[in-house]
C-alpha cells in the first residue's frame, strides 16, 4: 500500500466516523418495562392489561376498600365513631370535607386509572383471540361502567337531585391516553351522561360476560351492578328485574351463616364479585380501618347496635368496641353480595307492587331474616325493607347512596345536602383549570 | 611576599596558557532535576562564544572546546545554567524546572492548550497534591485547593459517598455531580447499593495513578461536553512514561486514625439525676405513667439489674472508635525509548474506619503504553484493574450503625455481668438474645455477628490510534471501556435478631455489573499563518452506551451462622433480577483562533443524542463562544516592570444536564400488576416526546494576572449562571389515568464569584509561596411552578429560596415561667410582616426558613515552605455560613423525654421559675421542645487544618551512594485541627441515608471525619 493510500484511507474513515450515525443505538428499550406501543400488541397482552385493571380496581383507594369507608363515614349519623389520627377520613366523618383532601383525591386518580386501562383494553379488542373477545370486552366494560357508577355517586348529585340532564357529573373519558394534549383537558359531563354510559356498559357487559368467570367479572357481576344503577334511577322493574336474573342463575348461594359470609381468603358461594387480596397482592383497607387487629379506627356505638333486634345474628361482628367484619387481613373485599339481591328484589316487588320473579318481597325479606337467626315476619314495609338493607350491607359502602336515592337524611343534613358530595380534588382542578367545582366547596 | 606573588601569577599564566592551547572535548548528559528525565534538546553554548551544541533524546551531548570555558545550558521550561568546566571532561547537570516561564499545558475537552491561551475558567490539580493522601479517593484532594469546587464527604466512613459541587447545584430532581472523564472515557458514578447509603465508585481509581486534574467550570470549557456539562466536568489524566531511564518509584506509608471529635453525653450520675428530675416532672403534671416508679425499674432494667444505677458508668462513643491504621505501598515503573514509552504502577492500600469493622482495601495495577509505530502513526493503551472491598457499616439510620450506641444510656455496662458478654448477646431466661436490654439493638451485636461486605472489580481500559495526516492535521481514534463489577454479601447472624426481627439470620447477595463503552474520533487541525494567525480546530463524534444489570437475591432462616451464603437459608424471601441501559451519541468541534498572541477567540459546539431524551428532542445543540485578550503583550504594557501577565476574557454558552432517569421520556406498562395470583401488565407512565435535558446558560468574566515576574499571580471570575427547562414532576388531570408527568419547566440560577492568588513570598534557599482561594455561591430557585418539594427533615426546594433551605418552625426558646419550650408564632400579619408573638402551641406555629444548608463561601490558603531538601506544606480549608440540622436533636438533646443518653448541654434544663436557659423542663415520657424545629439548627461554618505535610529529601550526594535518584521522607497530617462552633461530631456532615439534591446539611449519627497521621517514604531509583 502506498504510503499516499493510507492517509487517504485514513481521512476516508474518519469523515466515515463523523457521518456515523447510529439512531438505533439511541432507540433503548427499558429492561423492566415494556413501551406503550408494544404492551398490548397481542391476545395475551390485552388480558395481561385486563388483569391490570382488576389490580387498580383493586387498589385501597377504589374497592379495595377507600370507596366503600370514605362513604359509610359521610352517611354515619352517630352510628359510629372515627377515632382515627388521619386527618382525611376525620374530615369526611365530620362531613367537613378540604378540597385538598387527599384520600378524596387518590379516590378520583385511582379510579381513573382502571378506566384508563380499561379504555386502552377495549381500545385493543380487536387483538383478543375470538374465542374470548366476548369475555374480555364484558370485563373492561364491567369494569369501566362500574366505576364511573362509584364515581358518578360519590363526585356528582344524585340522580334523584334536580336535573340529571344539566347537573355536572363527572368527566366522560372513553378512549385511553396515549399522550397528555388538549383533548386530555377535559370537562364535566352531566350526570345523565355517566349514567347512559354506565347502563350501556353495564348492559352490553351483561350480554358478554360467561355465567362463570373464576373471581373475575361474570353475568351475575353485571346484572347485580345493574340492578344497583336502576335504584339509583328509581326503576324499580328494572332493578328488581336484574337482581331477579342474578338470584335465578343459581350461580350464587347465601353462605350458611352471617358471619361465614366475610373473612374468606377466596370468594365465598354468595360473593358475586369480590375484590381478591393475598399475601403477594393488594391491600383489604376495609381491615385496615375498621380491624382491632389494625388501626382499629373506627368504635361502634350503641345506637347502631340498637338497632338490631334481639338474637340476630349479625349482632357477632361486634366484638368490643369494633367490629371484626374485616378481620382476616388477606380476605377478599366484597363489593357484591348475594344477600344484596334479595333486598333489591324485594324493595322492588314492594315499590311495584308486583312479585317480581315469582317471589313475595316478604319472602325474600324472609330469606335474609332467617339467615341472620331472626323470625319470619308476614308483612313487610318500605322502612323495614330499608332497615333490613342497612343492617346487612352494614359497612359494605350502600348506605350513603341508599339514603340519597330515598331523599332520606343524615342526620340534619338532607340528601340533597351539599356537603354529602365529595368535592373536585383540588389537585385535579389545579392540573385542569376546565374542571368546576361542586356548590358549597371553595371555588364551586 | 613578592616573590612568592609572582610565583603565583607565573603559574597561573602556564596554566591558563596551557589550557587555551589545548583542544579538547566536554561530554556530558543534561538531566531534569525534578525527575532526572533526560532532556533532549537543550541548547549548550560556550560562555561568550557562538559555539554550541544540544542534547540528544538521551540527553547527551558533545562540545569541542579550548581551555576551560564556562558553558551555558538553556532550555524551554527550564532554569539556564551556568557550569564552570575546569578540568572536567564530563560535565553532567541537572537543570531545574522554571516554574515560571514555562508555558503551563492543561488539559482541555478532546486535547490540550497552553494555559495562558485559554479563553474558558479551568481550576488544574496537579500529581503532587493528590498523590499519597490517606484517603481512598481523590476528590478529598480537592478540598480547599480549587476555587469554585465544593467537596463534602458525608461522613467518616471510609469508601462512602461525597458530594462534589462545581459552581453550586444546578438541578432539582436530576444529577449535581460533575461529569467525571478519564483520560477520555465518561466515568460510571454512581451504583446501585444494598445498604442505603451510597458508596463512592470514584474510589476505585488510585490517586496515584493521577497526572493531572482539570475542572472545566464555564461554558466555553465545558460546553465541548454538551449536554451532561452543566455541572462542571472533571478530566482526570493518568500518568504516561518519557523516553529515557527508567524511573521506578516506591512509596509506602503507614499511619493512623481518630475521629476528629467526640461528643459529650451525659455520665451515669447526670444521667440518673436528670432522669429522676424528669419522671418526678411528669408524675407532678401528667400522673404516675412516666412518673419515679416506672423510671427505677426501667433504670434497674438499663443497669443490668443492679439496684444502684450507678453502678456502671460506660462512655459508649469509646466503644465504636478504633484507632485505625492504615497502609499504602505504591511502587510505579516510568520509561521508556524514543519509540515506545511505558507507565506501570503496582498498589495496594489498606485504610481502616474510625469506626469499628469498617475498612476500605483496594488493589490496584496500571499499565500505559504509548508507541510512534511511524513517523506519523502512534498508538496506545491504558489498562487499569482494580479490586477494593468495602467492609461497610450500616446506614446512619439504622440501630445498627455504630454511632447510634450514644443513644444507649451510660448505666448499662458494656459487658453484662449476668452473661460475661456483650450487652445484648444473651438472655439467660430465653438462651437467645436480649430483647429489651439494652435500651435500644446494640450496635456491637452487629461488630460481633454481622458483616457486609462490598466488593467492587473495576477495570479502565483504553487504546487508542493517532495518525498525522499531514502537518497540522492529525486524527485519533479512541475506544475506551469502563467496567464496573460489584459483588455485596451481607449476612447479619443470630445475635442481630433484635435489629432484624428474624432469629435464624438474614442473608443479602445482590450483583450488579456496569459495562460503559466510549468511542471518541476527531480530527485536529492546528496551523499558523504569518506568524500572527494560529487556528487551532478539532472535530469529532463521540458514543458511549451503558449496560447495567443488577440481581438480588435475600434468604432468612440459616442453620447456624456458619453458614453464610444464601444456598442455606431455608426460606428465600426476595429474589429479583433487573436492569438498565443508556447511550449518547455526540457531534463536537472547536475552534480556536489567535491573533498577534494576544487576542484570542474560542467557538465550540457539541450536538448530543440520547436514549435518555424524548423522541421529539433527541438532539441537542450546546454552543459556546469566548474571548481573550492578552492585555500584557500589547506595547503599553509590554515592558511594564509590575505587570508581567493580564489576561481579560470572557464567554457564554449553553451546556445540559443528562443525568434524568432512563426511559422517563416513554410511555411504559410494567408487569407488576398481578390480581389473585394472575400475572398482569399496567401503564406505569405517560410518554413526553419531548423530554430532554436540563439547560443551563454561563456567562463568565475572568481575569488573569501576573505581577512582578510571576511571583504575584491569579485568576478572577464571576459568572453567572441560569438554569432552565428544570426536570420536575408536573400534575396531569388525573383523567387521563396518570397523576404525573416528567416535564422540563423549571428554573434556577448560580450567581458567583472566585478568587485565587499565588504568590511566591520568599525565593532563595529559603522557599515560600501561598495559594489562597475564595469562591462563592448564590444559588436561587426562580420557578417550580409553584411546588414545593421536600426532602431530609427540614429540607425544601421552593420557589425564591436556594436549594435546600430548611424549613420550619422557629424555636423561640423556654418560658422563664414554667419551663415548656415555646415558638414564634410568624403568622404573617396584614402588613406583611410576621407575626413575633411565641406559643407553646407547635402546631400553631407557622413555618418559615430558618436555615440554608449552603455555605456563603469557601475558602483555602496553602502555604508552601522549603529549605535545602525540608518541605512543610499547611493547607487550611473553609466552609463559611451554612447551617446543620441534628436529626438526631429530638432524641439525644430532648430533655430526656425517652432513656437516650442526653448531650451534656440538656443539663442546663429549665428548674424553677424564672429560670433563664434554652432548654426545656425535662418530662419523661413526654415531648417538650423536641419537634423539628430550629432549635437543632446550628450553624455549620468551619475552619480545618486539612493537611499539613513536612518532608525531607535526602542529599543526592549521599542517595547517589546507593544509586538512589531521590529518596523523601515525609509525614502528613490530615484534619489536624477544626475550628467551629458545631454542637455535633464533625461539620463536615450529610446524612448518608437521605443525601440528595434537596437534602443537605442533616446531621444524623453522623460519624466525624478521620484525623489521620501517616509517615511515608518515596525512594526513586
Amino acid at each position: 500500500m502506498k504510503r499516499k493510500n493510507i492517509k487517504a484511507y485514513v481521512v476516508i474513515l474518519g469523515f466515515a466516523s463523523l457521518l456515523f450515525s447510529c439512531n438505533d443505538q439511541l432507540d433503548i428499550d427499558p429492561q423492566q418495562s415494556v413501551e406503550t406501543g408494544q404492551a398490548l400488541a397481542t391476545s395475551s397482552d390485552v388480558e395481561a392489561a385486563l388483569v391490570g385493571a382488576y389490580d387498580a380496581a383493586g387498589d385501597a383507594d377504589v374497592y379495595g376498600g377507600d370507596i366503600q369507608f370514605l362513604s359509610d363515614l359521610l352517611a354515619n349519623n352517630g352510628d359510629i365513631a372515627f377515632v382515627g389520627t388521619f386527618a382525611q377520613p376525620g374530615q369526611v366523618y365530620d362531613k367537613v370535607i378540604l378540597e385538598n383532601n387527599s384520600f378524596i383525591a387518590n379516590t378520583w386518580l385511582d379510579s381513573y386509572r382502571v378506566i384508563n386501562i380499561a379504555n386502552s383494553v377495549l381500545a385493543n379488542i380487536s387483538k383478543v383471540d375470538e374465542a374470548k373477545k366476548a369475555r374480555v370486552e364484558g370485563e373492561a366494560k364491567f369494569l369501566r361502567g362500574s366505576i364511573y357508577f362509584e364515581l358518578i355517586k360519590l363526585y356528582g348529585k344524585a340522580w334523584v337531585d334536580g336535573n340529571p340532564a344539566t347537573n355536572p357529573g363527572v368527566p366522560l373519558v372513553l378512549e385511553p391516553t396515549n399522550i397528555i394534549n388538549e383533548a386530555s383537558f377535559v370537562s364535566r359531563n352531566s350526570v345523565a351522561e355517566i349514567y347512559a354510559q354506565i347502563l350501556k356498559d353495564l348492559t352490553e357487559a351483561e350480554a358478554l360476560l360467561p355465567p362463570t368467570n373464576g373471581f373475575f367479572a361474570t353475568k351475575g357481576a353485571a346484572a347485580g351492578m345493574l340492578s344497583r344503577v336502576f335504584l339509583q334511577q328509581e326503576k324499580f322493574l328494572d332493578a328488581g328485574d336484574a337482581a331477579d336474573r342474578v338470584i335465578k342463575s343459581g350461580r350464587y348461594r347465601l353462605t350458611d351463616t352471617y358471619a361465614q359470609a366475610f373473612n374468606n381468603t377466596g370468594n365465598s358461594s354468595e360473593d358475586i364479585f369480590a375484590i381478591q387480596v393475598t399475601s403477594q397482592d393488594g391491600i383489604n383497607e376495609l381491615n385496615t380501618y375498621y380491624s382491632q387487629l389494625q388501626r382499629g379506627d373506627v368504635e361502634i356505638q350503641d345506637k347502631l347496635i340498637n338497632q338490631y333486634e334481639a338474637g340476630d345474628e349479625r349482632l357477632g361482628i361486634y366484638e368490643d368496641e369494633y367490629t371484626n367484619k374485616f378481620d382476616e387481613q388477606f380476605a377478599v373485599v366484597p363489593v357484591l353480595r348475594l344477600a344484596e339481591m334479595y333486598l333489591t328484589r324485594a324493595e322492588a316487588s314492594l315499590r311495584t307492587g308486583t312479585n317480581i320473579g315469582g317471589v313475595s318481597a316478604v319472602a325474600d325479606i324472609n330469606t335474609i331474616r332467617e339467615r341472620a337467626g331472626l323470625e319470619p315476619v308476614t308483612t313487610v314495609t318500605l322502612p323495614q325493607v330499608l332497615q333490613e338493607r342497612k343492617l346487612e350491607l352494614i359497612f359494605e359502602g350502600q348506605l350513603l347512596h341508599d339514603i340519597k336515592r330515598t331523599k332520606g337524611a343524615v342526620g340534619t343534613f338532607p340528601y340533597n345536602a351539599n356537603n354529602l358530595v365529595f368535592p373536585v380534588p383540588q389537585r385535579e382542578r389545579d392540573a385542569n383549570p376546565n374542571l368546576t367545582q361542586n356548590p358549597g366547596y371553595l371555588g364551586g | 611576599m613578592k616573590k612568592l606573588l609572582l610565583l603565583f601569577l607565573f603559574l597561573l599564566n602556564v596554566l591558563s596558557f596551557s589550557t587555551m592551547a589545548q583542544n579538547r572535548t566536554i561530554t556530558g548528559r543534561v538531566t531534569s532535576a525534578a525527575d532526572g528525565s533526560a532532556l533532549p534538546g537543550v541548547s549548550v553554548v560556550v560562555k561568550g562564544t557562538t559555539i554550541g551544541a544540544s542534547t540528544d533524546v538521551e540527553g547527551r551531548y558533545q562540545i569541542s572546546v579550548t581551555g576551560s570555558p564556562t558553558l551555558v545550558f538553556t532550555f524551554i521550561g527550564f532554569t539556564p545554567r551556568e557550569e564552570a568546566v575546569g578540568t572536567r571532561s564530563t560535565v553532567d547537570v541537572r537543570l531545574a524546572v522554571d516554574t515560571k516561564t514555562i508555558e503551563e499545558v492543561v488539559v482541555v475537552g478532546y486535547g490540550s492548550q497552553e494555559k495562558r491561551e485559554v479563553t474558558g475558567s479551568i481550576a488544574s490539580i496537579k500529581a503532587e497534591d493528590i498523590q499519597n493522601t490517606p484517603t481512598p479517593s481523590f476528590e478529598n484532594a480537592l478540598q480547599g485547593r480549587t476555587a469554585g469546587v465544593l467537596v463534602e464527604q458525608q461522613n467518616g466512613k471510609v469508601g462512602q459517598g461525597i458530594k462534589v459541587r462545581v459552581r453550586g447545584s444546578s438541578s432539582v430532581s436530576a444529577g449535581n455531580e460533575p461529569l467525571y472523564v478519564l483520560d477520555g472515557v465518561p466515568l460510571t458514578t454512581s451504583v446501585p447499593n444494598a445498604n442505603g447509603a451510597p458508596t463512592n465508585p470514584l474510589a476505585d481509581l488510585n490517586p496515584n495513578d493521577i497526572a493531572s486534574i482539570e475542572v472545566l467550570k464555564d461554558a466555553a470549557a465545558a460546553a465541548i461536553y454538551g449536554s451532561r456539562a452543566a455541572n462542571g466536568v472533571v478530566l482526570i489524566t493518568t500518568k504516561r512514561g518519557n523516553s529515557g531511564d527508567t524511573k521506578i518509584n516506591v512509596s509506602y506509608f503507614t499511619g493512623f486514625s481518630k475521629p476528629t471529635r467526640k461528643r459529650e453525653f451525659l455520665n451515669s450520675a447526670e444521667y440518673v439525676e436528670l432522669f429522676r428530675e424528669a419522671a418526678a416532672n411528669s408524675e407532678e403534671r401528667y400522673g404516675s405513667d412516666y412518673g419515679p416508679a416506672f423510671l427505677e425499674t426501667r433504670l434497674r432494667r438499663y443497669a443490668a439489674g443492679a439496684t444502684d444505677p450507678l453502678t456502671y458508668d460506660t462512655d459508649w462513643q469509646d466503644e465504636v472508635f478504633q484507632d485505625a491504621s492504615v497502609n499504602q505501598m505504591d511502587v510505579s515503573v516510568a520509561g521508556g525509548t524514543e519509540k515506545t514509552r511505558f507507565f506501570t504502577g503496582l498498589s495496594y492500600s489498606n485504610q481502616e474506619g474510625i469506626l469499628i469493622e469498617n475498612r476500605f482495601e483496594k488493589m490496584s495495577g496500571r499499565l500505559n503504553l504509548d508507541h510512534q509505530a511511524t513517523e506519523r502513526l502512534s498508538v496506545g493503551m491504558n489498562f487499569s484493574l482494580t479490586r477494593t472491598k468495602n467492609y461497610r457499616l450500616s446506614n446512619d439510620n439504622a440501630f445498627s450503625t455504630p454511632m447510634q450506641i450514644v443513644a444507649l444510656p451510660p448505666i448499662t455496662p458494656a459487658i453484662d455481668p449476668r452473661t460475661k458478654l456483650v450487652s445484648g448477646v444473651l438472655d439467660p431466661a430465653t438462651g437467645r438474645p436480649n430483647t429489651n436490654y439494652p435500651l435500644y439493638y446494640n450496635p456491637l451485636l452487629n461488630a460481633i455477628d454481622a458483616d457486609f461486605l462490598t466488593t467492587v472489580y473495576r477495570n479502565f481500559t483504553n487504546v487508542y490510534a493517532s495518525y498525522k495526516i499531514f502537518n497540522g492535521l492529525t486524527f485519533r481514534s479512541e475506544f475506551g471501556l469502563d467496567l464496573l463489577n460489584q459483588n455485596e454479601n451481607a449476612y447479619y447472624g443470630r445475635l442481630t435478631a433484635r435489629n432484624t426481627g428474624t432469629p435464624n439470620g438474614t442473608g443479602i447477595s445482590a450483583i450488579s455489573q456496569i459495562a460503559n463503552y466510549n468511542t471518541n474520533n476527531f480530527f485536529n487541525y492546528n496551523t499558523n499563518i504569518a506568524d500572527v494567525h494560529s487556528i487551532d480546530v478539532v472535530l469529532g463524534m463521540s458514543y458511549q452506551e451503558s449496560n447495567q444489570t443488577t440481581n438480588y437475591v435475600e434468604g432468612q432462616q440459616f442453620p447456624s451462622n456458619a453458614y453464610r451464603t444464601i444456598a442455606s437459608a431455608a426460606d428465600i424471601t426476595e429474589g429479583s433480577s433487573s436492569g438498565t441501559d443508556y447511550s449518547f451519541l455526540s457531534y463536537f468541534t472547536r475552534v480556536n483562533y489567535k491573533f498577534r498572541d494576544r487576542y484570542l477567540l474560542g467557538l465550540s459546539g457539541r450536538v448530543d443524542g440520547s436514549s435518555r431524551f424524548g423522541n421529539d428532542s433527541k438532539y441537542g445543540f450546546f454552543p459556546a463562544a469566548s474571548l481573550g485578550w492578552i492585555l500584557s503583550e500589547e506595547s503599553f504594557l509590554a515592558n511594564s516592570n509590575l505587570i508581567n501577565y493580564l489576561k481579560l476574557r470572557g464567554s457564554y454558552g449553553i451546556t445540559g444536564n443528562a443525568e434524568i432517569p432512563n426511559a422517563a421520556s416513554l410511555g411504559l406498562y410494567s408487569g407488576d400488576a398481578g390480581y389473585g395470583g394472575t400475572p398482569g401488565q399496567r401503564p406505569t407512565q405517560i410518554e413526553n416526546p419531548d423530554l430532554k435535558w436540563e439547560e443551563t446558560a454561563q456567562l463568565d468574566f475572568g481575569l488573569e494576572y501576573g505581577f512582578w515576574n510571576g511571583r504575584l499571580s491569579g485568576e478572577i471570575d464571576y459568572y453567572i449562571k441560569k438554569t432552565d427547562d428544570l426536570l420536575l414532576n408536573v400534575n396531569v388531570p388525573g383523567t387521563s389515568g396518570y397523576r404525573t408527568q416528567l416535564k422540563n419547566v423549571g428554573k434556577l440560577e448560580n450567581k458567583g464569584f472566585e478568587f485565587s492568588l499565588n504568590s511566591d513570598n520568599l525565593v532563595g534557599d529559603f522557599k515560600w509561596s501561598t495559594n489562597f482561594n475564595y469562591s462563592r455561591n448564590r444559588n436561587k430557585i426562580t420557578d417550580l411552578q409553584g411546588q414545593i418539594i421536600e426532602g431530609g427533615y427540614l429540607n425544601r426546594a421552593v420557589e425564591g429560596q436556594p436549594i435546600g433551605v430548611f424549613f420550619g418552625v422557629e424555636y423561640a426558646g423556654v418560658d422563664p415561667a414554667n419551663g415548656d419550650a415555646i415558638y414564634y408564632l410568624n403568622t404573617l400579619n396584614p402588613d406583611g410582616s410576621r407575626n413575633r408573638e411565641t406559643t407553646s402551641d407547635y402546631s400553631s406555629a407557622e413555618r418559615v426558613v430558618i436555615g440554608n444548608p449552603n455555605p456563603d463561601y469557601t475558602l483555602g490558603l496553602t502555604n508552601n515552605f522549603s529549605f535545602k531538601g525540608f518541605d512543610l506544606s499547611v493547607l487550611f480549608q473553609g466552609v463559611v455560613g451554612n447551617e446543620i440540622y441534628n436529626g438526631a436533636g429530638s432524641y439525644m438533646s430532648a430533655s430526656a423525654s425517652w432513656f437516650d443518653n442526653q448531650t451534656r448541654d440538656q443539663l442546663r434544663r429549665w428548674q424553677k421559675p424564672n429560670d433563664i436557659t434554652d432548654v426545656p423542663r425535662a418530662y419523661l415520657g413526654y415531648a417538650n421542645g423536641t419537634d423539628p424545629s430550629s432549635r437543632y439548627i446550628s450553624d455549620g461554618s468551619y475552619v480545618r487544618l486539612k493537611n499539613l505535610t513536612v518532608g525531607y529529601t535526602l542529599p543526592t550526594s549521599f542517595t547517589q551512594k546507593f544509586h538512589l535518584d531521590k529518596v523523601r521522607i515525609y509525614a502528613i497530617g490530615l484534619n489536624l485541627l477544626t475550628f467551629t462552633d458545631y454542637e455535633g461530631w464533625d461539620p463536615e456532615v450529610n446524612t448518608d441515608y437521605l443525601a440528595g439534591n434537596i437534602s443537605q446539611g442533616n446531621d444524623f449519627y453522623g460519624a466525624p471525619q478521620a484525623k489521620t497521621f501517616t509517615f511515608g517514604i518515596n525512594i526513586g531509583f
